[in-house]
């Protein structure tokens, strides 16, 4: 538990220090005021020259007690358009698997950049959501429409 | 490829004699391996030629035999590649114990197979835990000049506390132990042994060990483990799948337990394997089902709507296209004119190709009832068999007790119980066997073994339910008769066992 908690504050203070541009992340704050370091709010943006430019897509980062001996949920609100995203917003990748490649010093800010690059380059090994699956596979034209009006409706500041 | 792992078995049965040996003298065995011991193994084979011929070469491992093959095996890899110990375990793991194929492999592209198997190619330097100035760990974020840390020789560099507590989630909760990479995110490098040993707890190494050896026998064609509950020994038998269809490998445990080594399924001769999947997928399906609806019901001729007959006049009307036609002859009713009740057209053209497809489904159930009914009988009796055998040592006591016979002088009922559980068996799978065998002169012969089998078990039997007081003096008959039912057994199995060697059964299925 307390490494836990010591992971997340050093965490905190590196991505403070320094953190890729147009990212976002940070300890949700309850509306007393009271900070919870095992859930953060991040954002992820669009990589440039692809689909998704433009767009900035909320996450909720949920830590376990066994963190970092095991991954963080991560789950986009709203849920996203994407072929390996849930329809919970639960994002389905290999490196946020206990049992696949989660390893204890990956860290936030190399989750974040990963999710960044699954945006544009989806896992069809590994669908979550039937919706934008069926569109990637047989309608690519729909799907990019589909993903356009998804950027639109969360554009970057 | 073939001829590949012919070699294979053929090494790997050396070995197997090489072990009780290289235990004494572990360097000696290494020096002159394969080629010394073949000598040998003829030599056993020789002496061993009273086997009979539904019985396979096997030998039961303890634990400690495992973890001394295992050990054979390493030594002798790490002293060819010239690898640490340690190193040329995870090779093998890697390589899935195929000695010969992993030797040539690396030879072929050392640094290629050291990459793929999670080495890594740096030999230099010894790793071990150390306190390096300025370190932050990756992990747990500490920082400080007194920080114990380790790393593999990957160079990923994590305080022995983060280590040690990602290397206890591996082994006790996820129960990993062979393929456990480095902390360090996509580095694929396996721990080894010895990085291991320096970093756990003598609990958790202990554990680690369990789960490699597990691996190892999982990993093994010729290993399996005892399927009995709580058992820990294994079983080292040459029979390979590719063979199943020619020999039924029957072995027993240290612990007892009889066991198809092919399937782990209790023992099941004569049947080979296949067929043994075949029959229980066959009585558990509800694929029966639809043979009793054919044999018991019947279509209307014109749309072919099932049929139940519940009674009454054979003059049918179908309710759902109005079709009129005798349930006899299956022929259009308007051809009966007036013959009410008894269908005299017998012969009747309209009727027979119906008649016939009908009477070949009754006939195919009848038969597999037939099998079926005495397959579950000796079934149902060796189910009986623990009762029996808890009844058999209380009427040895009481033996004992009322004709003053001493303890050694009644086992001939243990024996005797013990033949007839063991019989049953075999005729239960003898009933199976027969289900799928065609007609010819062979199967009437193995026909007439199975019945003289069955005839002896039930006398037998009959006479093991005397009351008490009797069996004193049947004592005699009881042992003839049980030498004559394993006698029986023999000739039965040796007899099929040969058949199926030399392919000589000719089945009614592909398998």
């Amino acid at each position: 538990m307390s490494l836990c908690i010591n992971r997340l504050t050093e965490e905190r203070k590196q991505w403070r220090r320094d953190h890729p541009f147009g990212f976002y992340a940070k300890p949700h704050r309850t509306p007393q005021g009271v900070l919870e370091l095992k859930r953060w709010e991040c954002g992820v943006p669009g990589k440039a020259q692809t689909l998704w430019e433009g767009g900035l897509f909320k996450l909720d980062v949920i830590f376990p007690d066994e963190y970092p001996t095991k991954p963080p949920k991560c789950k986009f609100v709203p849920p996203l358009f994407h072929p390996n995203v849930y329809p919970s917003g639960t994002v389905c990748l290999s490196i946020l698997n206990e049992e696949e490649a989660w390893k204890p010093a990956i860290t936030i800010k190399q989750i974040l950049l990963g999710i960044q690059d699954l945006l544009n380059d989806p896992n069809p090994e590994s669908p979550a959501q039937a919706d934008a699956y069926n569109l990637f596979k047989k309608d690519r034209p729909a799907y990019e429409r589909r993903v356009k009006q998804v950027v639109r409706e969360n554009p970057s500041l | 490829m073939e001829s590949d792992e012919d070699f294979m078995s053929v090494a790997s049965s050396a070995d197997d004699f090489l072990d009780t040996q290289a235990s004494d003298d572990e360097s000696l065995g290494e020096e002159f391996g394969d080629e010394f011991d073949g000598g040998f193994s003829k030599d056993k084979d020789i002496i061993a030629t009273s086997r009979k011929p539904y019985e396979v070469d096997f030998k039961v491992l303890s634990p400690d035999d495992i973890d001394r093959e295992q050990n054979q095996q390493i030594n002798e890899v790490s002293s060819v590649l010239d690898l640490p110990p340690e190193s040329s375990a995870i090779l093998l793991r890697y390589g899935r114990w195929n000695r010969e194929k992993l030797i040539e492999s690396y030879m072929d592209h050392p640094e290629k197979t050291l990459e793929e198997a999670g080495l890594g190619t740096n030999f230099q330097g010894i790793p071990k835990t150390q306190v390096v100035p300025g370190f932050v760990c990756d992990i747990c974020c500490e920082d400080g000049n007194d920080i114990e840390t380790y790393a593999m020789r990957c160079g990923h560099r994590f305080c022995v506390d983060c280590y040690r507590h990602y290397l206890g989630q591996k082994i006790r909760e996820e129960g990993e132990a062979a393929r456990i990479e480095c902390p360090g995110n996509g580095c694929n490098m396996i721990v080894d042994s010895k990085s291991l040993g320096l970093l756990v707890t003598n609990n958790l190494r202990e554990r680690y060990h369990i789960l490699l050896t597990r691996t190892y026998v999982d990993d093994k064609e010729n290993l399996k483990w005892c399927p009995a509950p709580n058992c820990e020994y294994a079983v080292d038998c040459p029979i390979k799948q590719r063979d199943l269809h020619r020999i039924v490998p029957t072995v027993q445990c240290f612990c007892k337990h009889h066991f198809c080594f092919g399937c782990t399924l209790n023992d099941h001769q004569p049947a080979p394997c296949r067929l043994v999947r075949m029959w229980l997928k066959k009585c558990e399906d509800d694929s029966e089902t639809a043979n009793w609806i054919s044999a018991n019901t019947k279509e209307c001729p014109r749309c072919h709507s099932t049929i139940e007959k519940n009674g009454g006049c054979n003059h049918m009307t179908c309710r759902k296209c109005k079709h009129e036609f005798c349930w006899m002859c299956m022929g259009l009713w308007s051809e009966h004119g007036t013959s009410w009740y008894n269908c005299s057209r017998y012969e009747e053209k309209s009727g027979s190709e119906a008649r016939s497809a009908q009477a070949k489904s009754r006939a195919s159930l009848e038969r597999y009832l037939h099998y079926y009914n005495r397959y579950a009988n000796h079934e149902q009796s060796a189910k009986l068999d623990k009762d029996l055998y808890l009844k058999t040592e209380k009427k040895m006591t009481s033996l004992q007790s009322q004709s003053g016979l001493s303890w050694i002088e009644v086992q001939f009922l243990d024996t005797a119980s013990q033949a007839l559980q063991q019989c049953r068996q075999t005729l239960k799978w003898t009933y199976a066997f027969a289900y799928y065998l065609a007609r010819n002169n062979l199967t009437e012969i193995f026909e007439d073994n199975q019945k003289d089998l069955e005839l002896a078990v039930e006398n037998l039997s009959e006479m093991f339910e005397k009351p008490v007081p009797e069996l004193a003096n049947l004592k005699v008959d009881i042992l003839d008769k049980t030498a004559y039912c394993n006698k029986r057994r023999v000739i039965l199995l040796s007899d099929t066992a040969e058949n199926l060697r030399n392919g000589e059964w000719s089945f009614n299925v592909d398998w």
